[in-house]
């Protein structure tokens, strides 16, 4: 017998049982019921009816549009605070940085239970603007998920370079806009791939918020409360289409400028 | 050389793992009895009752729920039958959960789904009918057969889905009716009798109603039938329970249309669909009215009561869906082994013993299907509950003959309670006999039909540009 060495790559096994067991093996389950009908015959009939539908494709519009509106919110408030955090140059930040990620250890559907009532306070009747409260519900829950990649990007730009800039007569606006904000765009990038994803499909937040509207999330919940796992798969497999693809943009920026940021690790 | 070793550790710790899983079903096997039951969460006694919260009855009886019921249960059948059982107990969080769960090759013995799932669970041939002995009153152990309401085994005989009659396939555990639990200050009872009350804009952004699409369509069609309901040509008709079955039950392409039609109104004019806030809104005050399921009434309006809120159940005039929930045993699970089909039977009348369906009774706040038979323990209970302590002018009698005995007059089953619970905690528990009069129960959508409403329901919660 062979001598047992313990390799690196055996160190990777537990991972690949892992993901074997609970990644691949349901996305086979979920690509067979795509493209199967109610009697297992192999059919593409599920994905004309979703670019067909008008309720599946303005659900998707919908998505989108909560997503991208929470993403820019997110980040208007994010990077001011960040940018404050990491370049304030006082000891503070720690603690203020503390203030902002504390929320996170509180689960996220008591502290939407908290906002609810706060909000009740200020509107009175949370029915009447569900939108408003969806993106403002969406954005307090994943407001640390943007500010925290964007601080630990801010917090790594050499400050030799804003004092370069500014040395050879930038104006402080010029230092922003040309060499913090360029070399910040990694930190954005994972900011907005950790915000707009997970706005696109969480449900519970529009539950929460009296938002009686579908999102992808409940579209896909709904096909399977009417036993109709063949239509419900399809747009699983969309939506996971949709996020490959968006990784894969955002991927894209990040490689491009990691050679000129050199902030990004 | 190096993949090869790699494949190995691979495909060895695939069969270590698929042998330990297979040993794990062998032991079970050997001398204990297994029996698997689903139901739905908080839905069985947990136990854990401190002694102040014992129920002492007028008869003298004393009930307190020390011990879990499955443990109880587990304990008692090997005393009455000298075998040991192991009850591996899940639960479920919706009727389409269990069903999904069953289709991914689950198996379990008993299970308590609702109404219209187990109608269509029987229409797929996957229900085992109770053996004749469960049905044998002799029998001093079957206390399902001996305790149920004579009301509940007329509904469940009546029942029937392709030539089979569903007293002989389900033993009911919980029932109810649909109405709305509302906030008096605010509702006048007139109105919350009325279903409209969902698209009443005199209470815009004030209704909420539940997210579920049987209970919105039963709503919706009972609107869109109001005016027949209400005539009085219909209701004089001989065969008005069958016709007012008949018209709640219609799944014609036209009539979801219409339906849908006024859930979109519902839509615009209700709080919200809810799943669960439901409760809470009204206690804090957000919404007037919320329809609500008869079982979850008592639970409200107590927890109101507690943060000095007072609130009411309605049930509307025109009509109103009687639901319940019901053990049935699984072909799946049960698999012709004669042994555990008694071990579920057993199970069933375990829990139906009165003392037992009070308990379940008091842990959940539904409404058992048990009635008692011989033993006065749960109309005891009913009015240790709600009986009123003095005879005053504040009080009514309230009488649940037709629930008891089978004899809407019977002078034994008449409870003097308070007003405020007449109209309130007793009513939602137990429902006045005109309130059953005019309750008609829903059956399951036949495919093709549950293909155009869910369809219909969709539309409805879709955001659509190009309508």
């Amino acid at each position: 017998m062979k001598k047992f060495y313990l390799k690196r790559s055996t160190l990777g096994i537990p991972y690949i049982l892992f993901l074997s067991l609970f990644v691949i093996a349901p996305l086979i389950i979920i690509c067979y019921y795509a493209f199967t009908n109610g009697a297992g015959q192999f059919t593409l009939q599920n994905l004309t009816a979703f670019f067909t539908s008008g309720d599946a494709i303005g659900t998707l519009i919908y998505s989108l549009l909560v997503a991208v509106v929470t993403t820019i919110v997110c980040l208007l408030i994010a990077y001011p605070v960040a940018f404050i955090l990491a370049k304030g140059g006082y000891k503070r930040g720690n603690v203020l940085l503390m203030l902002f990620i504390m929320p996170m250890w509180i689960n996220f559907t008591l502290r939407i239970t908290a906002l609810k009532e706060i909000l009740t306070l200020l509107e009175g009747n949370l029915a009447f603007h569900p939108f408003l409260n969806t993106i403002l519900g969406m954005t307090y829950d994943f407001l640390p998920f943007m500010i925290l990649p964007l601080y630990n990007t801010l917090v790594k730009i050499d400050s030799s370079y804003t004092e370069a800039a500014s040395d050879l007569g930038a104006k402080t606006s010029h230092v922003f806009f040309k060499v913090i904000l360029p070399l910040s765009i990694p930190g954005i990038v994972s900011g907005v791939t950790m915000v707009f994803l997970p706005a696109m499909t969480n449900y519970v937040v529009l539950d929460m918020m009296y938002n009686s509207t579908y999102i992808m999330g409940s579209l896909i919940g709904s096909y399977f409360n009417a036993y109709d796992w063949n239509n419900g798969s399809l747009i699983s497999l969309i939506l996971l289409i949709l996020m490959l693809i968006i990784s894969w943009i955002t991927g894209e920026f990040t490689d491009s400028d990691e050679t000129t940021g050199g902030a990004y690790e | 050389m190096k993949r090869k070793t790699d494949f190995i550790i691979l495909g060895a710790a695939f069969i270590a793992a698929i042998a330990v899983s297979l040993t794990g079903c062998q032991k079970a096997k050997s001398d204990t009895l297994v029996l698997r039951v689903a139901n739905w969460e908080e839905y069985i006694d947990e136990g854990g009752w401190d002694s102040s919260e014992a129920i002492d009855l007028e008869n003298g009886t004393t009930i307190l729920g020390r011990n879990s019921m499955i443990d109880d249960f587990q304990q008692w059948y090997e005393q009455t039958y000298h075998k040991k059982i192991k009850v591996e107990y899940s639960t479920f969080g919706t009727n389409e959960d269990l069903y999904n769960q069953l289709t991914i090759g689950d198996t379990f013995d008993l299970v308590c789904p609702s109404e219209y799932m187990i109608m269509k669970l029987l229409s797929e041939d996957k229900v085992v009918p109770f053996s004749n002995e469960f049905f044998d009153t002799d029998n001093k152990e079957n206390y399902y057969a001996r305790g149920v309401s004579p009301f509940i085994r007329e509904m469940l005989n009546k029942q029937e889905i392709n030539g089979l009659s569903l007293g002989n396939y389900v033993a009911g555990y919980m029932w109810g009716t649909l109405g709305f639990v509302y906030n008096p200050e605010k509702i006048s009872r007139a109105e919350a009798e009325d279903w409209n009350l969902l698209r009443n804009p005199k209470y815009a952004k004030r209704i909420t109603t539940k997210d579920s699409v049987r209970d919105c369509y039963f709503a919706g069609l009972a609107m869109v039938e109001q005016d027949t309901l209400q005539s009085d040509d219909f209701l004089q008709k001989n065969d008005y329970k069958e016709q007012l079955q008949e018209l709640l039950n219609n799944t014609d392409s036209e009539k979801i249309a219409q339906v849908g039609a006024v859930l979109r109104e519902v839509k615009d004019n209700a709080y919200s669909f809810e799943t669960d806030s439901g409760k809470s809104d009204l206690v804090s005050g957000k919404v007037y009215a919320n329809l609500q399921w008869s079982g979850d009434g008592p639970y409200s309006m107590q927890q109101a009561e507690e943060d000095g809120v007072e609130l009411k159940y309605a049930v509307p005039k025109s009509c109103t869906n009687l639901w319940f929930d019901g053990w049935c045993m699984l072909k799946s699970g049960i698999d012709d082994n004669a042994e555990k089909q008694q071990a579920a039977e057993a199970f069933v009348n375990y829990i139906s013993k009165p003392e037992n369906a009070i308990r379940n009774m008091n842990y959940i706040g539904y409404t058992s299907s048990i009635a008692g038979g011989d033993s006065q323990d749960i109309f005891d209970y009913i009015k240790w509950c709600y009986g009123a302590e003095e005879d005053d002018s504040d009080t009514e009698d309230y009488p649940l003959g037709y629930f008891f005995s089978g004899n809407e007059n019977d002078e034994n089953y008449v409870i003097r309670a308070d007003k405020d619970m007449v109209t309130g905690q007793l009513y939602a528990q137990y429902p006045s006999k005109d309130v059953i009069d005019r309750s008609v129960v829903m059956a399951c959508f036949s495919p093709d039909a549950n293909r155009q409403i869910s369809k219909m329901w969709t539309g409805i919660r879709c955001f659509n540009p190009f309508d």
